[in-house]
């Protein structure tokens, strides 16, 4: 017999839940939305504000694919909830490559450093940050930087050498 | 020895931009005016009777639309690629976890989650079959009408029992493989849209847009005209996305709400109901003479085929045709079953057979050199194919020396480990070799074909019936066509993954996409260039012997300012500017039921760290030697073989979607664990065998599956050459190691 699937008492919670009101700076521009305060961050952008450019791979904070920096920090978006991002600024993939192409989209390009791009939202958003923070990064600072990020594809060949190209590109100046 | 894989144009993807800026929508990105969100209701047994199936209460929730259940169903309630055997939505009886009992599309996703609480089934647990050993047993509950069986494949050459009477050193040994998960970064998904004449367009991830097509007319019980597929691009697939996952019922919930439905498995849904490689156990006896000839070699191959077929029939056929590899055996036994059981669905996925049989016959290869005392690549030199020597089916094959070649480059690398023993990590290195067929194999339709035209816009349109997963095909596309046709990146249109426009080219799998799309352009090329430059003859009069296709138009010869007519200018006034081809994907002239044709070949060295005292085995490097004619696609070539090389470092390492009583263990990827940058050498190299052997009329290979091959037997021999102790299932688990370790006296203070 199955008792697993026996019907919840309150039907109506979904409907009934409180809603907050949220503003948030995404890519330098602000947006004021209603919203649950448990909401994913990931929800928000993607299926609020349309930023659908950062993906949804895990759901868990295991694979890297929605990573955004949220104040300059780099976080996996799926981790955080509404009410922690009240009067935050985040920036996505769509807030890199405004004006020129950024020079980390360019290493990837050109060094084959994506194939299917589902993980490529994420994974240049971490390089960013890691470069940002470590212009010319050793093996062993890409490994600890990139380790949150997984992409099935590469076999991350082509990202180490985009990455590595870079740092060695700060490292001759 | 270094990749001699350079890019020799600075040519980027042509989905490239739009990849790393995020632009690119992918199909589960989709959203449209209405759009409803549909979750299905899988089972909650893996084998079980339905009783009931209620689902008022959802229907009353506010929010939801529609809950549809078996009786929906208006066409045939069943999918399956090859045979179809897998209910759309269980009528009564479900036979793994993810079979399909209901599904309901609500005005948002919360609703539509606590819809699916609502719906009260009442089930009747049946006993469990969760072994291929126990499906077998005489008194096993059947899971189909025909019995536990879902299919034999056997091929036998010679007498194997008079050939190991007559064998210097025979090696036998059983090799377990495990149940791996693609692990595409982008779950299965996508939005259908009910169109105004009764038909739909379906938005998401297919590996063969028109055999979607052809799976939903019959489900929906509408011509396929009437339906619409857009399949490209992919987050990833690897054979995947092949099979239908959630089509069906956001199509039957789309027809019956009259509104959009999106479907997007969460990481969770995917991993319960998507196709896994099938765990394979296979016992190989293998005989050699004092020199090192293999006299005899027999093969017991025992699939764990799950609950449904999909393509798991052709990929025993496939595992049982390369039982022998590259290597010539005069007396062979190869037997193979696989076996329905209620733990999940094993079917399509890169490599195809081809990793589990290797596995176990370049084990035997390096067991029996080292019970012989030979070097292992001595061994392997005295078995290889020759150029024109039958397939391993005894099938005649396009002749090649690859093997050879392939043994030979691997041969100049350096073999033995760079790194020196410490008292807590020792290191050694391994080898291995391979060859995979590419396409279906004989007795299966196979076609091929493509389309070259000038459209109205002026650009060369090129268009296959293929799907971007990943793999770099429109890059592939994007080359060939500028170096055919002779026209410049700017002048190109790709279009692909929408049946609605393409032409019929057969499946994104088996390694055929670049074959096909080099070998239509041999047959379109002279005919589309005569097409327009007749036209621009008489246009221009100028004779048609001095004008060529450039960049951005047609020119003269000796006039190297610019094109004397644009393309642009050329469209205008063309009536006809489409050359079409169609054709079979070359196959082998034998009657031999999926034996191939064209081969590519690979063979792989990679050094490892053991770690005595944790049992970490850590691979420090890996070369690759492949060869599979020309390189299209630089940065797509050797993306493809270093991405699969470590798609099987993790299966061999690490990966394994664990199951117990036929309920997965393993839900998302904290539990299932795949190489991230750290598990990864930084030193990888991919050595390219461009020549095709004389007389080669097929081009260019598809590399999508061959780099998978080869690197599981080379990290077994590695670990060997470290320890001194051979791996006989994957994945290598530290304990194993330990074990082994310590029984071998390793440690000194035990």
């Amino acid at each position: 017999m199955d008792l697993s699937n026996k019907v919840l008492e309150n039907t109506s919670s979904t409907n009934n839940e409180q809603t907050i009101a949220l503003t948030i700076t995404v890519n330098e521009t602000k947006y004021e939305l209603q919203t649950r305060p448990t909401e994913k961050l990931i929800n928000i952008l993607r299926d609020q504000l349309d930023f659908v450019g950062t993906k949804v791979s895990c759901g868990i904070g295991r694979c890297g694919a929605c990573s955004i920096l949220l104040d300059g920090e780099l976080v996996n978006s799926c981790f955080i909830m509404a009410y922690q991002v009240n009067g935050k600024s985040i920036t996505t993939i769509e807030g890199l490559g405004n004006v020129t192409i950024d020079e980390v989209q360019e290493a990837f390009l050109k060094e084959g450093g994506f194939q299917c791009g589902y993980c490529t939202s994420g994974m240049i958003m971490s390089v960013k940050n890691l470069l940002a923070l470590n212009p010319a990064p050793s093996e062993e600072d890409i490994k600890e930087a990139l380790a949150g990020n997984l992409c099935r594809c590469t076999g991350y060949g082509g990202i180490i050498r985009a990455v590595q190209s870079l740092a060695n590109k700060k490292a001759r100046f | 020895m270094k990749s001699n894989i350079r890019v020799k144009e600075d040519r980027v993807r042509p989905d490239g931009l739009a990849k790393v800026t995020g632009t690119l929508k992918y199909l589960t990105d989709l959203t449209f005016p209405n759009m409803l969100y549909g979750k299905i209701l899988r089972s909650d047994y893996p084998h079980a009777n339905i009783l009931s199936i209620n689902t008022e209460e959802a229907e009353k929730l506010p929010g939801v639309v529609a809950v549809i259940t078996y009786k929906d169903v208006p066409g045939m309630n069943r999918f399956g690629i090859i045979v179809p055997d897998q209910p759309v939505l269980c009528e009564e009886r479900v036979r793994y976890v993810g079979d399909a009992v209901a599904a309901v599309a609500a005005t948002s996703l919360a609703i539509a989650e606590q819809a699916l609480k609502l719906i009260c089934v009442e089930y009747e647990e049946l006993p469990i079959i969760d072994s291929p050993e126990k499906a077998l047993q005489a008194d096993a509950i059947k899971l189909h009408p025909a019995g536990n069986i879902c299919h034999r494949s056997s091929y036998s050459n010679g007498n194997v029992a008079t050939a190991f009477e007559a064998c210097e050193a025979i090696v036998e040994e059983t090799y377990e493989l495990p149940r791996q998960l693609h692990g595409y970064m982008e779950t299965e998904g996508g939005v259908i849209v009910p169109e105004e004449d009764g038909g739909i367009t379906v938005y998401a991830a297919t590996q063969h847009g028109f055999k979607d097509r052809f799976q939903l007319s019959r489900i929906l019980g509408i011509p396929e005209s009437m339906i619409r597929i857009v399949s490209s691009p992919i987050g990833g697939s690897f054979g995947g996305k092949d099979e239908l996952n959630i089509q069906p019922y956001a199509a039957l919930l789309a027809l019956k709400t009259k509104c959009p439905v999106k479907i997007h498995n969460t990481r969770a849904e995917s991993i319960r109901a998507s196709l896994k490689r099938h765990p394979m156990k296979i016992t190989a006896k293998t005989g050699v003479d004092s020199s090192g000839k293999i006299l005899a070699h027999q093969v017991k191959i025992v699939a764990d085929k799950g609950a449904y077929a999909t393509l798991g029939p052709a990929v025993l056929d496939f595992a049982v045709e390369h039982a022998a590899g590259p290597y010539i055996i005069p007396n062979i036994e190869t037997e193979g079953i696989s076996v329905f059981t209620n733990n999940g669905v094993m079917g399509e996925f890169r490599g195809f057979g081809g990793n589990q049989i290797t596995f176990a016959l370049e084990g035997q290869m390096d067991r029996l050199a080292d019970v012989l005392n030979l070097d292992p690549i001595e061994l392997r030199r005295i078995n290889l194919r020759n150029a024109t020597d039958l397939g391993p089916l005894g099938h005649r094959i396009a002749p090649t020396d690859s093997a050879a070649l392939i043994l030979n480059e691997i041969e100049k690398l350096e073999i033995a480990p760079k790194h020196e023993n410490s008292k807590w990590k020792r290191y050694g290195a391994g080898i291995a070799i391979s060859m995979h067929g590419g396409g279906l194999g004989f007795g299966r339709l196979d076609s091929a074909g493509g389309r070259i035209s000038l459209n109205k816009e002026g650009k060369v349109e090129i268009s296959f019936g293929f799907e971007e997963c990943g793999q770099g095909l429109v890059s592939v596309i994007e080359n060939l066509v500028i170096e055919e046709i002779g026209c410049s990146k700017e002048d190109i249109q790709i279009v692909i993954g929408d049946t609605s426009v393409v032409p019929h080219s057969g499946s994104s799998t088996a390694s055929r996409g670049t074959s096909i799309v080099w070998q239509s352009l041999q047959k379109m090329k002279e005919p589309f260039k005569k097409k327009i430059l007749a036209h621009a003859s008489t246009i221009l009069s100028i004779p048609q012997e001095e004008l060529y296709l450039g960049s951005k138009g047609v020119w003269k010869l000796g006039e190297e300012d610019g094109p004397v007519m644009s393309y642009k200018e050329c469209a205008e006034v063309l009536l006809d500017g489409t050359v079409l081809t169609s054709f079979h994907f070359p196959v082998t002239p034998d009657a031999v039921n999926g034996g191939h044709f064209l081969y590519s070949f690979g063979g792989v060295k990679v050094e490892v760290e053991v770690d005595v005292l944790s049992g970490k085995v850590k691979v420090m490097s890996i070369d690759h030697v492949i060869a599979a004619g020309p390189v299209v696609s630089p940065n797509g070539f050797r993306g493809q073989i270093e991405g699969g090389g470590v798609m099987s470092l993790g299966y061999t390492l690490m990966e394994e979607v664990k199951m117990v009583d036929s309920r997965y263990a393993t839900h998302n990827f904290d539990s299932y664990l795949m190489p991230n940058i750290v598990d990864v050498p930084f030193e990888t190299n991919v050595y390219a065998i461009e020549e095709l052997y004389e007389g080669d009329i097929y081009g260019p290979r598809g590399v999508g599956e061959i780099g998978t091959i080869s690197i599981t037997p080379a990290i077994v021999k590695a670990i060997h050459d470290a320890i001194g102790c051979w791996v006989t299932k994957l994945p290598i688990s530290s304990e194993d190691i330990l074990e082994k370790v310590c029984a071998r006296g390793m440690l000194e203070w035990i």
